[in-house]
C-alpha cells in the first residue's frame, strides 16, 4: 500500500502571542495540492496572523510549518517566496507609475547586457507570456495607475506566478471587484487550481466561498474550529462554527414609525457625477441606496453632505431650504456622515477612543474656551457603553479596535453630536459576521428613536433586510425607488444594472 | 520588549558619551606625568578655517612648552554669536583658568566676558576687537587685545593695488560679514589708500560672509555686471580663492589680480603660481602662541600691555 | 523583564525621560563641574532659545506639517524689535510688533499651506529665503546693538534665584502644554495630523486651524528672538541660521512623530534639554568640536530609531 501524500502546507500548532492577547493558540491548517481552501472565520478570529505567519512577515512563537512534507524556515517575506508561498493582500503591492511588465519583475528583472542594466525586451516577452498563461488580455506595457482595480489584481496574480508559487493567498479578493470581474477572477482561480496551485481564499461573502471553494476551514478567537468540505455544509452551519449564530436572526423585525419630513433634495446636479436627483427622507425611516460601484452613491452622499460642491438643485433640512457648502454646516445643521472608509475618512486611528468620539462636538465640552476632559470622557463613556463598544479603556487608540468596534466609535462620533439625519455609506465593510448583526440593530434603533438614515450599501441581504424604502441609483441618476419588503434581490439587480425600473 | 529597548539606547548614550570623555582625556595637550597646571581655553570663532587652525597649532605649542592643558572650542558656523556664547558659559562653568576668545560677534560677545569677569576667568582678546562703546557701557574687562592691526593691512593691500595697476583700473571689493569689525576695518584701509588714486573707481563692493563658495558665486555676479574689473581685494583669502576660481571659469585667468588676506598656504600657493597677485600674512600662530603665553603672564601677576600687534607683511 | 504599567502606556516619553536621566548621570560621574546649581541653571538657559522655537514646532509637526522659515523669522522678528528698541518704543510695544511680525510670517506660510495647498516643506523654504533678506534689507546687513537695562533684564534678571528667560521658556511650555490638551485647537491640531480627511469631515476648520498652527509657530519664532537679542545685547539678521534643524531634531527626540498625530509638548521640552545637557556636557569634558557634531547626529539617530523600534514592535 503506498503511503498518502503528504498534504502540499502543513501548518501544526502555530500559536502566536502578543501583550495581553493571544492571537493564535495551536492552530493548525493543511491544504492540497490544487484546492481552493477557504479560510473562514470573524475579523480577529487570527486568519490574518495565521497568514503572516505564511508569509514570513510574523514570526510564530510555536508550532512548525511543512511545505511538500519538509520543514521550512519563514524567518522573513523572501525566504517565504522562495518556499513558494505568495500572498495577495487587499492592498495591493504594486508601483503604480511602473508598466505591468516593470511590476511583474520588479527586484529580479532580467539582466540586460551590463550589469544593472535590463534586459526590457525579454522582460516584455516573458510578462506576456505570463499573462497569456492566465488567460488575461492585458498589455504587458500598459501602466499599472491606468488599469482598474481588477485588472491590477491580475497583474498581482500574474507577479504570485511568475515567481513559481505553489501557494497562493488571497485575502478579501473581491471586495472591490464587480460581478463579471468575479466571474472573471473566479475562472483563473479554476485554472490555477487545475494547474496544481493550492489557493488559500479568505473573505466575508458567504454567496462566494459555495461557488469557489472545495474545503474550508473555520476560526474563531485565535483557535481551530473545524475543516470540512464546503459540498456537505450550509451558510447557517459555517455561521454557527464562527459565531454560535444563524443567519436569520440578522434582521429582527421592527415596527417603524414614520415621522415628518427630515431631508429633502431636489434636482441635484454635479457635472458628470449626478443628474437630477430629487428624494426626501422622513424621520424614523431608514432608505437604503442600491446601486453597482461607481453608480454615484458614495458621490450623492458627498454632495448632500457639502464635501463635494454640486452645480444645481436644492436641499431642505426639516421643512427648512438650507445651503450647505462645508461639511462643517452639514454638520452644524445636524446631519452626520458615516463614511465608507473608516480608516481614511472616518477616524483619527492614532488617537484615543475619547478623542474621536467628541471630534466633532468639542463645543460641547468646552467652557470659556477651556476643554473638560472629565465631561468630555463622560460623554465618551456613556455612549461607548450604550454602542457596547469593546475595550480595555476609553484611552485605547482606535487603530487597535477590530472593524465593527471602529464603526462604533464612528457612531458614536455623531451621536455624541446629536446628529439626527445620518448617512451611512456601506456600514459593514470589513465588519464581521457577529458585528454585523449588532450594528444592524444600532441602525434599527436609531431610526425608531426619531432619525433618518440613508444607507448606502452594496450587499443586498442588508439593504432588503433594513430598509424601509430603497432608491437605486444607475450612473448618477435614481433608476428607482421601491418598498422594502415588496421587492426581490433580482428585481433590484436589475435595475441597478440599468433595465427598466420594475415597479 | 520597549523597555528593553530604552535600556539599550540608554547604554548606547553612555558608551558615547563615556568614549567621549576617554578621548577628550588623551586629545589634551597635558604634559604626562606632571601634575595638571592650570587649564587655559581658547575659542576661535570656528575651526573649519585654517587660520583659526593656525591660531590653535601656535596656542598648543606655547601650552606643550608652558606644560599646561589648552582646551580649544568653537563653533560650527563663524557666524553662529549665540552658540560661541554657550560654549564660553560652558567653559566658565568649568572653572577654566583664563579665556582667550576670538570674538564672533564684537558687541554679542561682550555679556558673557561680563560673565567671565564675575567669575574672576581672565579674558584675552585675539584677532578682532570687542567693541569699544559696548564694553565701555557695560564696565566689562579684558586683560589685553592681541591681533594685527587689520586697517593697516588694508591700506598695504591698497598701496600694491594702486601700484601694481600703475593708478589706473576699476576695482572690486568682497567683504566679510557685515558688521564685523575685522572685515569692515580691512576694507576701509583698503579704500583708504585708493583716495590717492583718483584713476582708480571702486565698481563693486559685496559681502561674501567670509566664505569661499560665497567668493566664487558673489565674484561671479560682480563679473556679470563689470565685465571689466581689473583688480580684486578680499576681506580674507577664502573668498579670495573662490573669486580666483570665478575668474578661471570665466576664462579670465591673469587679467585680474586678486589681493586676499591672512595669507593661508592655499592662497600662499595660489601667488607663487601667479593666480593671486598677494596676500596680507597676518602670522594667526604667533596670535595663538602669544595669548597663550600672556595669558600665563597675567595668572603669575605679571603686567601684560593692554595691547599687542603681530606684524603684517605683504605676500607677493 | 516586566515594566511598570506606566511606562508601557507613556513608553515613548518615559524612554526620553530616561534617555535624559542617563545622560545626566554620565556626565556628574565624569566632569565635576557638571552638576552644580550654577550650571544646570546654565544649560537651562542655554536651552531656552531652542526650546522656545521648537513648541511652535511640535505643533507644526503634530499637524503633519513642517516649517523651515523659524530661523530666518526669528531673525526678521528680531531686527524689527531692535530697531523698535532703538526707536524709541516702550519694551511692550516693541516686543508686541516683534510678536506680530512673527505671527504674520507664519500667517503667510499658513495661507500658503491651507488655501495654497503649497507641500508645507516648499511654502515654509519660500518664506526662509523672504524673511532671512527681509532681515538682511532691513538692517543693511548689519547687527543692531545696545539696548537699555530694562530690555536686558529679561536675560540677565533672576526670580526667586531662577533666570528670567528660563521662567519665560517654563510659562511658554506650560501654556502650550494646557492649549495642546485642553482646548479645542489643541485637539484639532493632533486630529488633522492624525488624520485630514477625517477631521475635515467631522466639521474641524481646517483650514483655519492650519493657518493658526503656522502662525503659532511663527509668533514662537519671534518670541525666542526677544530673548536671543536680549541675551546678545543684539540682534543679528544672520542670527537663526539652521535654528529650524535643531529645533526639529528637539522635537523629533521628545518623540513627536514626523508623520504628524502624535506627540506631547513636554517630549519636546525633554529634547531640548537633551540637546542642551550634550552640547554643555560635550564642553564641559573639552570633547573636540568635531567629535560634538558626530556625538549629537548620533543621538538624533538614536532617538528616532527607538521612535520606529517602538512602532516596529506594535505590528
Amino acid at each position: 500500500m503506498a503511503l498518502p501524500e503528504p498534504p502540499l502546507l502543513a501548518m501544526h500548532g502555530i500559536a502566536k502571542r502578543y501583550p495581553g492577547v493571544v492571537a493564535l493558540d495551536a492552530v493548525d491548517l493543511e491544504v492540497r495540492r490544487g484546492e481552493v481552501h477557504i479560510l473562514l472565520g470573524e475579523n480577529g478570529a487570527g486568519k490574518s496572523t495565521l497568514m503572516k505567519v505564511l508569509a514570513g512577515a510574523v514570526r510564530r512563537d510555536a508550532g512548525d510549518v511543512r511545505i511538500d512534507g519538509r520543514p521550512v524556515d519563514l524567518g522573513d517575506p523572501r525566504a517565504a517566496q522562495r518556499a513558494g508561498v505568495s500572498i495577495i493582500y487587499q492592498e495591493f503591492n504594486l508601483v503604480p507609475h511602473l508598466s505591468v511588465a516593470d511590476n511583474l519583475y520588479l527586484g529580479r528583472e532580467p539582466r540586460g547586457r551590463w550589469p544593472g542594466l535590463i534586459d526590457r525586451r525579454a522582460q516584455a516577452r516573458n510578462a506576456a507570456r505570463q499573462l497569456e498563461a492566465l488567460g488575461v488580455a492585458l498589455d504587458p506595457q500598459a501602466r499599472v495607475a491606468d488599469l482598474g482595480v481588477a485588472e491590477q489584481q491580475m497583474v498581482e496574480v500574474a507577479k504570485a506566478l511568475s515567481i513559481d508559487a505553489k501557494i497562493l493567498v488571497m485575502d478579501e479578493p473581491t471586495s472591490a471587484l464587480t460581478e463579471k470581474e468575479i466571474e472573471r477572477l473566479f475562472a483563473v482561480i479554476r485554472s490555477l487550481r487545475a494547474r496544481g496551485v493550492a489557493v488559500i481564499y479568505i473573505s466575508h461573502r458567504m454567496e462566494e466561498l459555495f461557488q469557489i471553494g472545495d474545503r474550508v476551514t473555520v476560526m474563531r478567537d485565535g483557535r481551530h474550529v473545524g475543516t470540512c468540505l464546503l459540498a456537505d455544509s450550509t451558510m447557517d452551519e459555517l455561521i454557527r462554527m464562527m459565531v454560535g449564530r444563524s443567519l436569520t436572526e440578522q434582521f429582527p423585525k421592527r415596527t417603524a414609525r414614520i415621522g415628518e419630513e427630515a431631508l429633502r433634495v431636489e434636482g441635484l446636479n454635479r457635472r458628470g457625477v449626478l443628474h437630477d436627483i430629487s428624494f426626501s427622507l422622513r424621520r424614523g425611516e431608514i432608505v437604503g441606496l442600491a446601486g453597482l460601484m461607481g453608480s454615484g452613491r458614495t458621490e450623492l452622499a458627498r454632495a448632500i453632505f457639502g464635501a463635494d460642491r454640486i452645480d444645481t438643485g436644492r436641499i431642505w433640512l426639516r421643512g427648512r431650504a438650507v445651503t450647505i457648502g462645508s461639511p462643517q454646516q452639514a454638520i452644524r445643521e445636524g446631519m452626520g456622515f458615516l463614511t465608507e472608509d473608516r480608516k481614511r475618512q472616518g477616524l483619527v486611528l492614532c488617537r484615543d477612543i475619547e478623542e474621536n468620539t467628541s471630534l466633532a462636538h468639542l463645543g460641547r465640552f468646552t467652557r470659556a474656551g477651556v476643554l473638560s476632559p472629565r465631561r468630555a470622557a463622560e460623554t465618551a463613556g456613556r455612549l461607548a457603553a450604550e454602542l457596547r463598544v469593546k475595550t480595555p479603556g476609553l484611552g485605547q487608540r482606535v487603530v487597535n479596535l477590530s472593524g465593527g468596534n471602529q464603526q462604533k466609535v464612528v457612531l458614536a462620533k455623531w451621536l455624541c453630536r446629536e446628529a439626527d439625519v445620518l448617512i451611512f455609506d456601506e456600514p459593514t465593510r470589513g465588519i464581521d459576521v457577529g458585528a454585523k448583526a449588532e450594528i444592524y440593530q444600532l441602525i434599527q434603533r436609531l431610526a425608531g428613536e426619531g432619525r433618518a438614515i440613508l444607507m448606502i450599501s452594496s450587499e443586498l441581504p442588508e439593504i432588503l433586510g433594513l430598509s424601509d424604502r430603497i432608491l437605486v441609483m444607475h450612473r448618477g441618476r435614481l433608476a428607482g425607488e421601491f418598498r422594502g419588503g415588496e421587492v426581490t434581490p433580482e428585481q433590484l439587480l436589475h435595475c441597478a444594472l440599468g433595465a427598466h425600473p420594475v415597479a | 520588549m520597549r523597555f528593553t529597548h530604552v535600556l539599550l539606547l540608554a547604554a548606547a548614550v553612555t558608551g558615547l558619551v563615556a568614549g567621549c570623555g576617554r578621548q577628550s582625556g588623551s586629545s589634551s595637550s597635558a604634559t604626562p606625568g606632571k601634575a595638571p597646571g592650570p587649564v587655559i581655553a581658547l575659542v576661535p570663532k570656528t575651526l573649519n578655517n585654517p587660520f583659526f587652525l593656525d591660531m590653535q597649532r601656535g596656542a598648543e605649542e606655547a601650552a606643550k612648552a608652558a606644560g599646561v592643558t589648552l582646551v580649544v572650542q568653537a563653533a560650527e558656523r563663524e557666524t553662529d554669536v549665540e552658540r560661541q556664547m554657550q560654549i564660553i558659559e560652558n567653559l566658565i562653568q568649568r572653572k577654566v583658568a583664563a579665556l582667550i576668545i576670538a570674538p564672533s560677534g564684537s558687541r554679542e560677545i561682550v555679556p558673557v566676558v561680563l560673565k567671565a569677569n564675575q567669575a574672576g576667568i581672565p579674558v584675552l582678546i585675539v584677532d578682532t576687537r570687542l567693541d569699544a562703546a559696548a564694553m565701555q557701557a557695560s564696565d566689562g574687562k579684558t586683560v589685553t587685545f592681541i591681533g594685527s592691526d587689520n586697517y593697516e593691512g588694508g591700506k598695504i593691500a591698497g598701496k600694491f593695488a594702486v601700484e601694481r595697476l600703475g593708478g589706473q583700473g576699476r576695482v572690486a571689493v568682497l567683504e566679510g560679514i557685515a558688521g564685523h569689525e575685522t572685515g569692515d576695518a580691512r576694507v576701509r584701509g583698503f579704500r583708504e589708500a585708493l583716495k590717492g588714486a583718483p584713476g582708480i573707481t571702486l565698481v563693486a563692493s559685496q559681502p561674501a560672509n567670509w566664505e569661499r563658495d560665497q567668493g566664487y558665486t558673489v565674484f561671479q555676479n560682480i563679473l556679470q555686471a563689470n565685465p571689466t574689473v581689473t583688480a580684486l581685494f578680499a576681506a580674507n583669502d577664502l573668498m579670495a580663492l573662490g573669486a580666483v576660481e570665478a575668474i578661471a571659469a570665466a576664462g579670465k585667468t591673469g587679467k585680474v589680480t586678486v589681493i586676499g588676506f591672512d595669507a593661508q598656504d592655499e592662497a600662499r600657493a595660489a601667488v607663487k603660481a601667479g593666480k593671486m597677485a598677494a596676500t596680507i600674512a597676518q602670522n594667526p600662530a604667533l596670535m595663538g602662541r602669544t595669548a597663550v603665553e600672556k595669558a600665563l603672564a597675567h595668572l603669575k601677576g605679571e603686567t601684560v600691555p593692554a595691547e599687542i600687534g603681530v606684524a603684517i607683511e605683504l605676500v607677493k | 523583564m516586566m515594566p511598570p504599567r506606566f511606562l508601557v502606556t507613556h513608553a515613548r516619553q518615559a524612554g526620553t525621560v530616561a534617555v535624559f536621566v542617563v545622560l545626566c548621570l554620565i556626565l556628574s560621574l565624569l566632569t565635576p563641574h557638571f552638576l552644580t546649581t550654577s550650571n544646570l541653571l546654565n544649560v537651562a538657559q542655554q536651552t531656552v532659545i531652542n526650546a522656545v522655537i521648537a513648541v511652535g514646532l511640535t505643533y507644526v509637526i503634530l499637524s503633519a506639517g513642517i516649517d523651515l522659515s523659524v530661523g530666518s523669522v526669528l531673525a526678521l522678528a528680531g531686527v524689527v524689535l531692535a530697531l523698535a528698541l532703538q526707536a524709541g518704543w516702550p519694551v511692550p510695544l516693541a516686543i508686541g510688533a516683534c510678536v506680530l511680525v512673527g505671527a504674520a510670517c507664519g500667517t503667510v506660510n499658513g495661507l500658503l499651506v491651507a488655501f495654497g495647498r503649497l507641500p508645507p516643506f516648499i511654502a515654509t523654504l519660500g518664506l526662509m529665503s523672504v524673511a532671512r533678506g527681509g532681515a538682511l534689507l532691513v538692517t543693511d546687513g548689519r547687527p543692531v546693538s545696545g539696548f537699555d537695562a530694562s530690555f536686558r533684564w529679561l536675560a540677565t534678571g533672576e526670580v526667586l534665584g531662577i533666570p528670567v528667560p528660563v521662567w519665560c521658556m517654563l510659562g511658554v511650555y506650560a501654556i502650550a502644554h494646557f492649549v495642546l490638551k485642553r482646548t479645542k485647537f489643541g485637539r484639532y491640531v493632533v486630529a488633522i495630523g492624525g488624520n485630514e480627511e477625517a477631521s475635515l469631515l467631522s466639521g474641524v476648520p481646517v483650514a483655519a486651524c492650519k493657518v493658526g498652527i503656522y502662525a503659532l509657530g511663527g509668533g514662537l519664532a519671534a518670541a525666542a528672538s526677544v530673548l536671543l537679542t536680549a541675551r546678545l545685547n543684539s540682534a543679528q539678521p544672520i542670527a537663526g541660521l539652521s535654528y529650524e534643524l535643531d529645533a526639529i531634531a528637539a522635537t523629533v527626540i521628545g518623540g513627536t512623530s514626523l508623520m504628524g498625530g502624535q506627540g506631547s509638548v513636554f517630549g519636546t521640552l525633554v529634547g531640548a534639554l537633551i540637546m542642551g545637557v550634550l552640547r554643555n556636557g560635550l564642553n564641559l569634558l573639552g570633547v573636540s568640536s568635531y567629535v560634538q557634531q558626530v556625538v549629537i547626529g548620533a543621538v538624533i539617530i538614536a532617538a528616532v530609531l527607538l521612535d520606529s523600534v517602538f512602532k516596529g514592535s506594535k505590528r
